[in-house]
């Protein structure tokens, strides 16, 4: 696969992304859809580290993979929480940190 | 002992006498305790002043100047503290601590009816103003001057609201402080000023003409203030509120003399600014006879005698302003004996009728034989009668200022010598001689300890103006006796006007009706015109002017930074809008962000 491909890969990934983010309603949608731009940025890391060759990019991969197996942890636990307190998990009706 | 440990025990004696009376509280309370201990350390301190002076007398010309760096300032120091010993400054700690012994003395007799606390209180004071007073008198730069200065102030300001339960003591106390504090501007501007040009703090220090004027002009204001010179001179009568014997020590004989004693160590300084002498000798001249005028109508004698202090001061300060330093700094001494010597005296008759009016005084003379006599030899000195110590100094005054060639200031000097025999006498003539008053009848002789000190002031009243010569030896002058044309016409004038009070008060042939002339001068006397103008002055000038800051204060200072607030606080209440607290449209800004920075990445 050429540097093109991979990233145009990327970028469909990325967009994706942005759009569950800005169109669903269910948290747990959205941390789907967060997972899936994450996965776009270490794609790119991963391709640019073979272009210029040496392993640094790859090694940033695999923690970015572990940072954002911490980082759904952390997520799912929030959402688990908002189901406990408010019955739902729809996320336009917490906006309580607004005021 | 070294000279200099000498000057250190005159010096710190009574401010440790001061410091235990003030910290150990039983002793305050006790009263008579305390008191001992201040009169045993002012005798301490005049003992080692009085060894500084036989020295002295010994090796006229020798001066002593030892300082301690002060202020420290990387290697340089800012200023410098110290002794600096000569004829002028031992001689002037001898009278401090003479006549600061001889009133606390006459102060545990005076005080005695007074609560031990108030006793033990006052005698505190006294022990710190001689700290503060010899702290100012050993000064060798103009810093520790100023430094003892405020605190010979602040000691008058304590001590003429020592009867604080009083609203007119504590008026007076303030009315003092604020008087002298406004004039002790001049000082410290005149100190910035010198520290400005010649980088240090010394009198001896030579300056161009306009610099030198400028500051001995500053430094005068201050002498107005503290010596109570005209127009400067309001709160000096108001200061009798204060207890007698403290009206004899610092507002007679040595705190007001201290803008004179200043004016004397930084001769050098004014003797560069013509100017300013020019301005000292009418303010002085003026002072002496305006006072004099005013003395003449007090039927208080305290009062009297408080005019009359201004009015000597004022001689002074016109002989300093003819150039003559020594002429004023012989009166300035013979002035402490003598009117330390009247202030006791008066103080020891009012402790015997309880009252100041002179009209309750009458016929005291046969109660109170050494009082009276003792107040009569002080009058006749402060008179300038031949053969008292007044005289001497006086005439020294008068040669000088006539030597100088300020006609007018010598004349309104020869009327103010004219006068001040005249409202002595009358001083004398109401209260010592005359019929008795209802309240002088049971009126008895006070104790010794108020008696001795007052035996022993009248020598120095009589006496001290035969050393006229050894005196000009330690102020580094020359002086002998000799009677000119000023001399005689100022001693005719007073003897005139001895013999004018005589005739009207003494032996009443002639009837004040017969001078209902001077009227209108005496209603203005009375009414305390200066007063006034201050009072206008400040309704007028002082409070309009601070209404005018207080506008620009509060409306275009606070103004700006009530703005600021307002301000904020609105702009915070709009941009809150944009905080929906919807997820969606945080990430549509976080995109619309990110495309914008790619974009402007782009187009670089």
């Amino acid at each position: 696969m050429t540097m093109q491909t991979l990233l145009l890969l990327t970028s469909a990934l990325f967009c994706m992304g942005i759009y569950g983010l800005v169109t669903r309603r269910n948290a747990i949608a959205l941390l789907l859809s967060a997972e899936l731009m994450i996965n776009a940025v270490t794609i790119n890391l991963v391709a640019f580290a073979r272009l210029a060759g040496g392993v640094t990019g790859q090694v940033f991969a695999v923690f970015t993979i572990a940072l954002t197996v911490a980082e759904v942890v952390v997520g799912l636990a929030i959402v688990i929480l908002l189901f406990r307190w408010r019955r739902e998990i729809a996320i336009d009706s917490a906006n309580e940190l607004r005021h | 002992m070294t000279p200099i440990e000498y000057a250190l025990i005159a010096l710190f004696v009574p401010l440790a006498a001061a410091f235990i009376i003030a910290v150990v509280a039983p002793l305050r309370y006790a009263g008579m305790p305390a008191a001992l201990l201040s009169v045993a350390a002012a005798l301490v301190s005049l003992g080692a002043s009085l060894a500084l002076l036989v020295q002295q007398i010994a090796q006229p010309d020798r001066v002593i100047h030892e300082v301690v760096r002060w202020l420290p300032n990387g290697p340089a120091a800012l200023a410098q503290v110290g002794v600096h010993l000569d004829g002028t400054s031992v001689s002037m700690s001898v009278v401090v601590t003479l006549v600061a012994a001889c009133v606390q003395i006459f102060s545990l007799g005076y005080m005695a009816d007074e609560p031990p606390a108030a006793r033990g209180r006052y005698f505190g004071y006294h022990s710190f103003f001689i700290f503060t007073m010899l702290l100012l008198v050993i000064a060798p730069n103009m810093l520790q001057l100023f430094a003892g200065w405020e605190l010979v102030g602040l000691t008058s300001y304590l001590l003429i609201g020592f009867y604080f339960q009083k609203p007119s003591a504590a008026k007076a106390s303030v009315k003092a402080i604020w008087v002298t504090k406004f004039a002790d501007i001049g000082l410290l501007l005149g100190l910035i000023c010198l520290f400005a040009v010649t980088g240090g703090f010394e009198w001896t220090a030579t300056l161009s003409k306009g610099w030198a004027t400028a500051i001995t002009l500053l430094m005068f204001l201050a002498v107005v203030g503290k010596s109570a010179q005209f127009p400067l001179h309001i709160w000096l009568p108001n200061a009798m509120e204060g207890p007698t014997p403290v009206s004899a020590l610092l507002h007679a004989a040595t705190m007001v003399a201290a803008g004179v004693y200043l004016v004397v160590r930084a001769d050098p300084l004014f003797a560069q600014a013509p100017t300013t002498q020019l301005v000292m000798a009418w303010i002085g001249g003026f002072t002496a006879l305006f006072a004099a005028v005013i003395a003449t109508v007090q039927t208080d004698i305290k009062r009297v005698l408080a005019y009359s202090t201004c009015s000597q001061l004022g001689y002074m300060v016109c002989a300093l302003g003819a150039g003559a330093s020594m002429a004023g700094y012989f009166h300035l001494t013979t002035h402490a004996f003598f009117k330390a010597l009247l202030f006791l005296a008066a103080g020891s008759m009012i402790h015997a009728v309880h009252s100041n009016e002179m009209s309750a005084m009458g016929g005291l003379g046969r109660r109170m034989k050494a009082t009276s006599t003792v107040f009569i030899v002080g009058a006749l000195a402060l008179a300038g009668i031949p053969g008292f110590a007044g005289f001497f100094s006086k005439d020294l005054i008068l040669e000088a200022v006539h030597e100088a060639g300020m006609f007018v200031p010598w004349l309104m000097l020869i009327a103010a010598a004219f006068l001040t025999a005249f409202y002595m006498g009358r001083a004398v003539f109401l209260s010592i001689f005359g019929p008795f008053s209802p309240t002088s009848e049971g009126a008895h002789e006070s104790g010794f300890s108020m008696t001795g000190p007052l035996w022993l002031l009248a020598a120095g009243a009589v006496g001290i103006g035969y050393f006229g010569s050894d005196f000009a030896a330690l102020a580094g002058g020359t002086y002998h006796f000799h009677l000119g044309m000023s001399g005689i016409l100022g001693t005719t004038c007073a003897l005139i006007g001895l013999l004018l009070s005589w005739l009207i008060y003494g032996s009443h042939r002639l009837s004040p009706q017969a001078f209902r002339f001077v009227a209108p001068i005496a209603w203005l006397a009375r009414s305390g015109l200066v007063d006034r103008f201050f009072e206008f002055a400040y309704r007028r000038g002082a409070l309009v002017l601070a209404d005018a800051v207080g506008f620009f204060d509060r409306y275009v200072i606070d103004g700006v930074m009530n703005w600021i607030g307002w301000s904020t606080i609105t702009s915070g209440r709009w941009l809150r809008r944009i905080q929906t607290g919807n997820v969606r449209d945080y990430v549509y800004a976080v995109v619309a962000g990110a495309v914008v920075i790619v974009f402007w990445g782009l187009s670089r």
